[in-house]
């Protein structure tokens, strides 16, 4: 009786240990596919994203390309050979003096820019030339004017 | 035993010798392992480089080139995007479908596209460039076998418009070379950026550095005045058989070049197709020339400005001079007599020049060119300027003789631009202006507009006064061809003979001619100069006065220059409003 029951026992035994071994099995492959497919959705999430933001950029610079192609456009049918060609079809002819009348219109000054660098000059009295002097020295300087002016124009 | 024990003691005497030997050897492994962990820099940066090199690409991407605009904004030069087109045929899964497709995208034959599409060549070029509607009808057919490459690309919409002074660009569109293009390229060209772009699909996009993309620049060009300019100049150089010809219109309050045209013209669009090198350059401030007659003004100015002549002043004209040797003569050997200062300059002589110019001495003459800026660079801002050939006393190839010469503009050499400068001085009340073609550059943090600025006082407000009146009179008795109805004028016709290696050429087709003059006379807003080069006829009365007065006929109307009667009315329009 007692051999018989241990040998129950020890076969039990046997069969829980391979019972826990498969469930163990079970497990770990189910971990592996839960951390799979994490990590195949993360990278097919990574993929799409990058994929539309290439998509993005690409339409980006296709606007940009064509927004400079439409301003050519715009440019090229403004040119003043064109503009000039279509209004003398539409009948208009270049103005002439005896075309023009001019209106004096209290307070408008149509050359603010010029009056202003006048009085600018009447205030500040520009720097006279200086003479070309016929000495070593005048033509030294001379000299050095020269060479500072190119070294200038290199600059610019 | 005994033998065994002897073995015995050997291997242990040896042993130790054994362990060194591992030790050392496993110490120097050891100690190269950790120096490889520690290379110089340059070594781990080639190795980073090849590193990177497997997963990521690089890519050079030259920042967008500044746009040029005329002074009232419209484009004169931008950027377009073009395409290069190739195929790897090894990917080409329907080689008849793509074939019929880009034929009739392209226009191209079939039989052509499909050597290339069949081809046993890993990469096939197709055709370049496409342009941009081309380029996205085929990125639209999202065939893997195609590689579409941008190839930017610089465009004039305005064509041969100013096209010596717009420029042009080179070196896939990095370079300017010539004009505003090849002046401020370092403005227009922005930085070029070099990215680094992963090939592995889990990278994500890297965020770009801010592109530094160029700045724009408005011109001080009217696009209208350059126009008429442009169309004036051709007829001119076809009606009086010039070899060739440039036109400058200048405002000589604030120094602005309202209009620069040469004939032959050049369009930069299409600049590798120009056989003649020399239209690649601008000749209105990279070639000098004898300027001629016209300089007698600036030597009459100059005179008047340091009191070796007054107004009254006058000498006896035999016709010819002797000086330093050589003969001076008139043209056409004449001799005038008594003569004054006005007749000087309205009869072109060269003598009463010459005589005006040893009255003043060489230190004064000198002193009057170079302030009005004869043998230096203007500054204007045009690309590889000129600063001209001015030989002073002291010069080594200097002679007496050329102080006679000089003072009729033969015997030394000016650019155009330089010509025009010392006019519009005059015209500006004796005040040169910087002349400047750009009036403004805009970055993308704000713009900043480029204020006129003043460079000397050259003469006094009443030499300026007194020089004006005389060229007002020069134009009445010696090139009534420039005058325009209801507007005085001040100008002066200049003749100059081309001196060859041997002589100096004579006869038609010889000379180059010019007319500067400004507009109105008593309030100058315009200056203008024209200069033809070899035309049928000799003297610039005859020839580039005619052309001055048509563009200035035109110039009025664009830049809305009332004439003197309809100033005087709204100058007393004004005064009535006032009081």
């Amino acid at each position: 009786m007692s051999q018989a029951s241990s040998q129950h026992t020890h076969r039990r035994g046997r069969l829980q240990t391979r019972n826990q071994a498969t469930a163990l099995a079970v497990l770990g492959v189910a971990v592996l596919l839960i951390l799979g497919s994490l990590y195949l959705s993360q990278v097919a999430s990574f993929a799409i994203t990058n994929r539309a933001i290439e998509d993005l950029i690409s339409r980006r610079d296709q606007i940009k390309r064509q927004n400079e192609q439409i301003i050519g456009e715009i440019a090229s049918y403004r040119t003043v050979p064109r503009l000039y060609a279509r209004a003398v079809a539409l009948g208009f002819s270049p103005a002439t003096n005896a075309d023009i009348d001019y209106l004096y219109i209290p307070g408008y000054q149509p050359q603010r820019e010029a009056k202003a660098l006048a009085a600018a000059d009447a205030k500040a009295a520009a720097p006279v030339a200086p003479a070309y002097d016929q000495t070593f020295s005048g033509w030294l300087e001379q000299q050095f004017a020269l060479l500072r002016a190119q070294f200038e124009s290199f600059g610019e | 035993m005994e033998g065994r024990s002897k073995q015995q003691a050997t291997i242990q005497l040896r042993m130790p010798f054994v362990a060194i030997f591992l030790i050392a050897i496993a110490a120097y492994l050891v100690f190269n392992l950790a120096n490889f962990q520690f290379f110089p820099r340059s070594v781990r940066q080639e190795l980073e480089k090849i590193g990177s090199s497997i997963t990521n690409t690089t890519l050079r991407i030259p920042a967008e080139r500044g746009l040029i605009y005329d002074r009232d904004g419209e484009p004169l030069a931008f950027n377009i995007v073009q395409y290069r087109l190739g195929v790897s045929p090894n990917l080409v899964s329907d080689p008849v479908g793509l074939r019929s497709d880009l034929a009739e995208i392209l226009g191209m034959d079939e039989f052509e596209l499909y050597r290339r599409i069949e081809s046993d060549a890993v990469w096939e070029f197709i055709t370049a460039p496409i342009a941009a509607e081309q380029g996205q009808a085929i990125a639209a057919l999202d065939e893997i076998s195609l590689s579409l490459e941008e190839i930017p690309r610089r465009f004039y919409p305005q064509g041969s418009l100013a096209g010596h002074v717009v420029g042009i660009v080179v070196d896939d569109g990095l370079t300017g070379t010539l004009g505003v293009e090849g002046a401020y390229n370092e403005t227009l060209a922005g930085q070029v950026l070099d990215l680094a772009v992963s090939n592995v699909p889990l990278d994500l996009p890297e965020e770009r550095p801010p592109e530094q993309r160029g700045q724009d620049i408005v011109l001080t060009l009217d696009r209208d005045v350059q126009f008429w300019v442009e169309t004036e100049l051709q007829a001119a150089v076809e009606n009086y058989g010039a070899f060739r010809g440039s036109i400058i219109v200048m405002d000589p309050r604030n120094g602005d070049v309202l209009a620069l045209a040469n004939y032959p013209s050049l369009d930069p669009n299409n600049f590798l197709e120009v056989k003649d090198p020399t239209l690649l350059q601008n000749p209105v401030v990279q070639e000098t020339y004898e300027p001629g007659t016209v300089v007698q003004a600036l030597t009459v100015a100059g005179a008047l400005e340091s009191g070796a002549i007054t107004p009254f002043w006058t000498y006896n004209d035999g016709g010819q001079l002797q000086l330093g040797g050589r003969a001076i003569y008139n043209y056409y050997f004449q001799s005038f007599g008594t003569t004054d200062v006005a007749s000087v300059l309205a009869r072109e002589s060269r003598v009463g020049a010459a005589t005006i110019a040893m009255e003043m001495g060489g230190q004064d003459f000198y002193s009057a060119l170079r302030a009005f800026g004869m043998g230096s660079y203007t500054g204007v801002g045009l690309f590889a300027e000129e600063r001209g050939d001015l030989r002073v006393p002291g010069d080594p190839d200097w002679s007496e003789d050329r102080l006679a010469l000089n003072a009729y503009g033969q015997g030394f050499e000016a650019t155009p631009m330089q010509i025009i400068t010392a006019f519009a001085a005059i015209a500006n009340d004796g005040i040169m202006r910087q002349p400047r073609i750009v009036k403004q550059v805009i970055s993308e943090t704000g713009s900043e507009e480029a204020q006129p600025s003043t460079l000397r006082r050259v003469i006094s407000e009443e030499t300026a006064f007194i020089i004006t009146g005389l060229l007002t009179n020069t134009v009445l008795q010696g090139a009534p061809q420039a005058l325009l109805p209801g507007y005085t004028i001040a100008g002066k016709p200049g003749t100059a003979a081309i001196p060859t290696a041997i002589e100096i050429e004579r006869g038609a087709n010889t000379s180059i001619v010019s007319f500067v003059g400004f507009l109105p006379a008593d309030d100058p807003q315009a200056v203008i100069m024209v200069k033809l080069d070899r035309p049928d006829e000799y003297f610039g009365y005859e020839v580039a006065a005619p052309v001055f007065r048509s563009v200035a006929e035109r110039l009025v109307i664009l830049l809305e220059i009332p004439d003197d009667n309809a100033r005087r009315q709204l100058a007393a329009a004004a005064e009535a409003s006032r009081l």
